[in-house]
């Protein structure tokens, strides 16, 4: 499959990127590993004037711990920040949504910026041009409608990364680097609510780091899928613990991640989580199987994840 | 569109190219250079048959764009074989039964290189989850595992 | 098991291997030819519409485009399988009847142009009412996608046998059950491409095929060209499965275009477009009603099958009736009844598969289980009661001779303690077997026989002509390896020239099960009218008696002194020598009913012989997600005799993914005409990490025709290893299954009814 035309420029630095970015008025896209542009673009679901290479950026691929926290470059490849140790040994929600995610081969490929950023997913908005031409434009591509729940007023396709549901249940921090300048702040705050343009980042935008409090955490994730590789999640809900603190959060189903913060964690807590979570779950008909049995996955999920938690340690 | 110039590796030559910007490296493989073992079965990235390895690592590369490999080394499946002899992976894949349609071939047998060059005795656990990276149609995978087996024994 | 063979029977390496793994097997999408064109192809929005004009004009002079054609640059001819349905014009000029249909095409000097090139052909389209489901398709006053087709019914193929409601109400037990199952997607994994090149009157082609000559004639016809001027060359191919057997738009657009510009042109097809617009699978509803005597015995039949068949025709009555002959073909059914329906929908084509009918065949099996409980017999004694033997006739009045079935269920089952296992029933556990026959080809006219041609030469070399045609299963190797063992000379010295239709000989091609029974066997006849020729001349020169004579390892040898010998070469130059060069022909024609017809006369000897197989799966049920895990999965196959047991295995494993583990995960998923997995990420093709710990076990029943015994290479599995797991759920769960594929929210759903059904 042809690729429509842009240009390529590899960034040696941040403020190259940025520079480009400007130069190109924002019609840019950033290239990390390419596993989930790529796809768009050959869908041309996006049609850049130009493609940024971040990869050459050195400082986007370090992990070093400094005052407290372990800080990941946006470019560290999964496959890497799985066969870390401090990751094993300290985060074992984020050890295992990295092992679940996708397979191997794309694992050793895709970045942890790149699958935070992922754009979110729809069986009927990850198609082809002429495909949606034939269906018509859906919110997402510009259009009117959502084209799969009828009169619909919001966009409710899936935000599908594994990994920042356990970066949220771990309390990750992001940094961001733009024209504006440098930011700092909870993971849970890229996300706008908006399946049409899912994150907060301010035009321009890079992700450059993801930082994780070093405490040692008990933790799980657990992901519904039907193939046990390749496939993204249908939902996922990642636990993590420390002493009698946590969060559970809960992905898939929606534009945004559900989050729930734990205090004083006791024998009903994960069950009154999971009644919740199943409340607030809106999953449709935008993946294959059905909406109602991914939600009441997630109370399977929640409880399942937690289970395994508890066990960790006695 | 101007072209871009791009020097790579490819099998341990160094190739200097012209290529369109929005080139995939499948592409430029595959019409510039004559290597046609790696297929398009999907372009998408979702079946693995266009895999090869860049730096040591196994790439979809139909999802890579033939700029951002300059100055990376390239192997294919056309460079397993080294003065005539093939690689053990080659070898078992024949030997075991592994290739039928043989269209998902190249691309597996890279992706089981790039899984025996970095741990010598992988288990059959392990063999199975690398190579769940990439789909086959034809064999159901028990050939190829044992193939995957066989190869890393000869190897050792 | 004694293997009295030189290379019969052995486990050899395929003679294609080394050029797939080395990278050098040349595909059609790998095909490069110098001025060669690259085509694209515009195609259908609507899923019914009236074409009220196409207009090429514009897309024509963009710079680099050579040549375009819509259905009114053809000549209009309709091409159709069977002479009742001839239905397809390729490039429609009436109305489009499913999204992705072909509509207008462009040749271009690189694909970009070509792509950019569709944008400017302008098609104005009338939308008319569309219809997607079979059952509504067929009711009074719905829209008419084929005015030639009544209610929309292709194909109904009616079946009669014996007196089935006198025995239904005779019948101590009687139960009817409805499956259903989503129509699958081939996921072959090159997708489709086609290179035509016209030159000084010829017109060569490669595209990969199941059958070349069936492929050429049909162009042949739609061209207008003389039949050998029609060339489809060999090509390697990445798979077909039943979906690449008959001519396609894309052979059309890309001759047309060829013609018209003067240069080879290349089309190759997206992943997309191979989902929507080459063959589909058909969605089946199957109303099965049985008849049982109290001792388990079948005593009628009764069945309502509807076959979503899309918008053309396609191989018609053919897949219209399989399930129910592979079904006939295993079983003793004294009285039945079957009508199947295959009804138009304005969805794509439906063809023939290698695993077609799964909720018929599953939903029988399953069916049978249950009913069987009822009587106080397991799976296997009841398949055992009513599985057909050698000498029996079947319901249709075809002839078993070799049958390996039972052997098939009594090793599947001592392998995997089917018995024990299915008698301690446990929750969410369960074990299920599936039986079904193969038909090894099936009337083809003067199509269903083979004919091969074969040449010595000088130094020994043989040079092996046949039409037999390999899509990924074996057939190369196994017409070089049933040649090497006639005429005694190794493998690697046979080189073979096959599916060339300028050179090659009739066969069937790889479809209808007949490459060993019918393709392999001509190689045999061929090469044993060759091996006469050498050991007349050998015996006259080395003074013994014909019948003394051996041929092994390129050496003619007398069987009593083995140093009394000569090398073939030195016979092969005597002969030239004698101007009798070794060279000889050779056919095989199986013995069937040529007045069998699908729809008009459906009885009749269908094939020459019949494959028998038992597979059995294990599965395990996680009772809160209701996924399904396959831990094992055994099947055992009556091939006759393995000619390359390595690649019956292979046959086998293959089978288990694409029919067993399918059965939890594959299916197209629709909405209204529009396909919603046409990938390979969201239709589910198993992975390794999803298939379960596989044993095969080859059964080997010597059938009197195939050559050496062998009959076909591991079909069956295809065809019941559905079946196999469907009844694993179906124990498992308690109850019957009712839709495929059984994904967790099915699976969870018939957990959550059994609880509420439970008294």
């Amino acid at each position: 499959m042809i690729l429509p035309k842009f240009e390529y420029k590899k960034a040696e630095n941040i403020a190259k990127a940025i520079a480009f970015y400007e130069r190109y008025n924002g019609k840019v896209r950033y290239l990390a590993g390419g596993t989930d542009l790529i796809p768009l673009v050959k869908l041309r679901l996006s049609t850049p004037m130009a493609i940024i290479d971040l990869k050459g950026i050195e400082e986007l691929k370090a992990i070093s711990h400094q005052g407290g926290w372990l800080l990941i470059g946006a470019n560290v490849t999964l496959f890497e920040l799985k066969n870390n140790d401090t990751v094993r040994e300290y985060f074992p929600a984020l050890y295992e949504s990295l092992d679940a995610t996708s397979c191997e081969t794309l694992q050793m490929r895709g970045t942890i910026g790149g699958n935070i950023l992922q754009d979110t997913r729809c069986l009927l908005y990850n198609q082809s041009l002429e495909w949606r031409t034939a269906r018509g434009f859906c919110f997402k591509m510009g259009g009117e409608t959502c084209n799969v729940v009828p009169n619909a007023r919001a966009c409710f396709s899936n935000y599908c990364s594994d990994n920042a549901l356990s970066l949220m249940a771990l309390s990750a921090s992001v940094k961001l680097a733009g024209p504006q300048g440098e930011r700092k702040m909870r993971l849970e705050k890229i996300f706008s609510g908006d399946g049409r343009n899912p994150f907060t980042l301010m035009p321009g935008e890079v992700l450059t780091e993801i930082l994780i409090p070093m405490k040692r955490s008990k933790g799980a994730y657990k992901k519904l899928r039907v193939r046990d590789s390749i496939d993204y999640p249908l939902l996922g809900v990642a636990v993590s613990i420390k002493g009698n603190t946590g969060k559970v959060c809960v992905g898939g189903i929606g534009p945004t991640p559900l989050v729930y913060n734990l205090k004083n964690i006791n024998d009903s807590t994960f069950k009154d989580v999971a009644e919740k979570a199943y409340s607030d779950a809106r999953p449709v008909s935008n993946t294959t199987l059905s909406p109602d049995y991914r939600k009441k996955m997630v109370s399977v999920l929640i409880q399942r994840a937690s289970k395994k938690v508890l066990q960790e340690g006695k | 569109m101007k072209t871009m110039k791009v020097t790579f590796r490819v099998n341990d030559e160094k190739v200097t190219l012209q290529v369109r910007p929005y080139e995939t490296l499948l592409e430029t493989l595959r019409e510039r250079l004559d290597l046609i073992g790696a297929k398009e079965a999907c372009g998408m990235g979702a079946c693995g048959a266009c895999t090869v390895v860049v730096n040591g690592i196994p790439l979809r590369s139909c999802l890579v764009l033939t700029p951002e490999v300059d100055g990376a080394s390239v192997t294919t499946v056309e460079g397993l074989r080294k003065d005539g002899k093939l690689h053990p992976l080659q070898e078992a894949f024949m030997e075991k039964g592994a290739v039928q349609c043989g269209f998902c071939t190249s691309g597996m047998i890279l992706t089981a290189k790039a899984l025996l060059d970095r741990n010598k005795r992988p288990t059959k656990k392990e063999i199975t989850k690398t190579i769940s990276s990439n789909i086959c149609r034809c064999t159901g995978y028990k050939k190829i595992v044992e193939a995957v087996e066989e190869a890393a024994k000869k190897s050792v | 098991m004694e293997n009295e063979f030189t290379t019969v029977g052995k486990r050899v390496v395929r003679s294609d291997s080394l050029a797939k793994v080395t990278g050098k097997a040349c595909y059609t999408a790998d095909i490069k030819l110098p001025g060669m064109l690259a085509a694209k192809v515009l195609r259908s929005p609507y899923p019914h519409a009236k074409i009220l004009r196409i207009d090429l004009k514009r897309a024509l002079k963009v710079p680099g485009v050579k040549a375009a054609i819509s259905g009114f640059d053809t000549y209009g001819i309709k091409w159709g399988v069977f002479r009742y349905t001839k239905d397809h014009p390729m490039l429609p000029t009436d109305k489009v009847r499913y999204i992705g249909e072909d509509v207008a095409a462009v040749a271009a000097v690189d694909e970009e142009t070509a792509q950019e090139a569709l944008s400017y052909i302008r098609v104005d389209y009338e939308p008319l009412p569309a219809v997607f489901d079979p059952e509504e398709a067929m009711q009074e006053g719905v829209s008419q996608i084929h005015k030639e087709f009544t209610n929309n019914i292709n194909i109904h193929v009616h079946i009669d046998v014996g007196k089935v409601d006198e025995a239904m109400n005779k019948a101590f037990l009687v139960r009817e059950d409805t499956f259903k199952a989503a129509g699958e997607a081939y996921a072959m994994m090159e997708p489709y491409a086609v290179v035509a090149s016209y030159k000084n009157g010829f017109l060569d082609l490669w595209m990969p095929n199941a059958g070349p000559h069936v492929r050429a004639k049909a162009l042949s016809n739609l061209l207008k060209i003389p039949l050998n001027r029609v060339r489809i060359r060999h090509i390697n191919s990445g798979g077909a499965f039943g979906g690449r057997s008959e001519v396609s738009p894309g052979d059309l657009i890309a001759s047309f275009l060829s013609i018209k510009a003067g240069r080879p042109v290349k089309l190759v097809l997206s992943r997309e477009e191979n989902a929507t617009s080459t063959r589909q699978v058909h969605d089946i509803i199957a109303t099965v009603k049985t008849g049982m005597k109290k001792d388990g015995t079948i005593v009628a039949k009764d069945y309502r099958v509807v076959f979503d068949g899309g918008a053309y025709s396609s191989t018609g009555p053919i897949a219209t009736s399989i399930p129910f002959y592979v079904y006939e073909e295993c079983y003793r059914f004294p009285n039945v009844r079957y009508n199947g329906y295959r009804v138009f929908t304005n969805k794509g084509i439906r063809g023939m598969y290698g695993c077609h009918g799964r909720a018929f065949l599953a939903g029988n099996e399953a069916q049978m289980d249950f009913m069987a409980n009822e009587l106080g017999m397991d799976p296997m004694e009841i398949r055992l009661k009513n599985g057909l033997t050698s000498g029996e006739v079947t319901a249709t009045k075809s002839k078993i001779t070799s049958c390996g079935l039972k052997e098939t269920i009594q090793k599947a089952s001592e392998r995997t303690g089917f018995k024990k296992k299915w008698a301690k029933t446990q929750r969410f556990k369960g074990i299920g077997m599936g039986c079904v026959a193969m038909m090894c080809g099936f009337p083809m006219g003067f199509r269903s026989g083979s004919s091969c041609y074969v040449k010595m030469n000088e130094d020994g070399q043989v040079t092996l002509v046949t039409g037999v045609v390999d899509n990924g299963q074996g057939n190369e190797s196994l017409a070089i390896q049933v040649a090497s063992e006639v005429l005694g000379v190794p493998m690697e010295d046979i080189n073979l020239v096959n599916a060339d239709t300028e050179v090659t000989n009739l066969d069937p091609g790889s479809y209808s099960q007949a490459s060993t029974f019918v393709g392999a066997n001509a190689v045999k006849v061929a090469c044993e009218n060759a091996r006469r020729k050498i050991v007349a001349i050998a015996a006259e020169k080395l003074g013994v008696k014909e019948a003394d004579i051996g041929l092994k390892d390129r050496i003619a040898y007398s069987k009593k002194t083995p140093d009394n010998k000569m090398r073939i070469s030195w016979v092969v130059r005597e002969a030239f020598f004698r101007g009798e060069p070794i060279v000889a022909t050779g056919s095989f024609f199986p013995k069937i009913d040529f007045e069998r017809e699908w729809v008009s006369r459906p009885w009749g000897q269908m094939a020459g012989t019949f494959s028998f197989g038992t597979s059995v799966a294990e599965v395990v049920i996680d009772r809160e997600t209701g996924k399904v895990t396959i831990p094992h999965f055994t099947a055992a196959h009556d091939c006759g005799r393995p000619i390359n047991p390595m690649a019956v295995e292979g046959q086998m494993e293959g089978s288990i993914e694409q029919a067993g583990v399918a059965t939890i995960m594959e299916g197209n998923l629709w909405e209204g005409g529009f396909l919603l997995n046409p990938d390979l990420l969201e239709y589910k093709v198993p992975l390794a990490c999803d298939m379960p710990d596989i044993e095969t076990i080859i059964v080997s029943s010597r059938d009197p025709e195939g050559p050496f015994g062998a009959k076909e290479g591991g079909l069956t599995v295809r065809m019941n290893a559905h079946s196999a797991v469907a009844c694993a759920v179906s124990n498992a769960t308690g109850t019957v299954f009712r839709e495929l594929p059984l994904t967790p929210d099915r699976v969870l759903d018939a957990l959550e009814r059994k609880k509420g059904v439970k008294r």
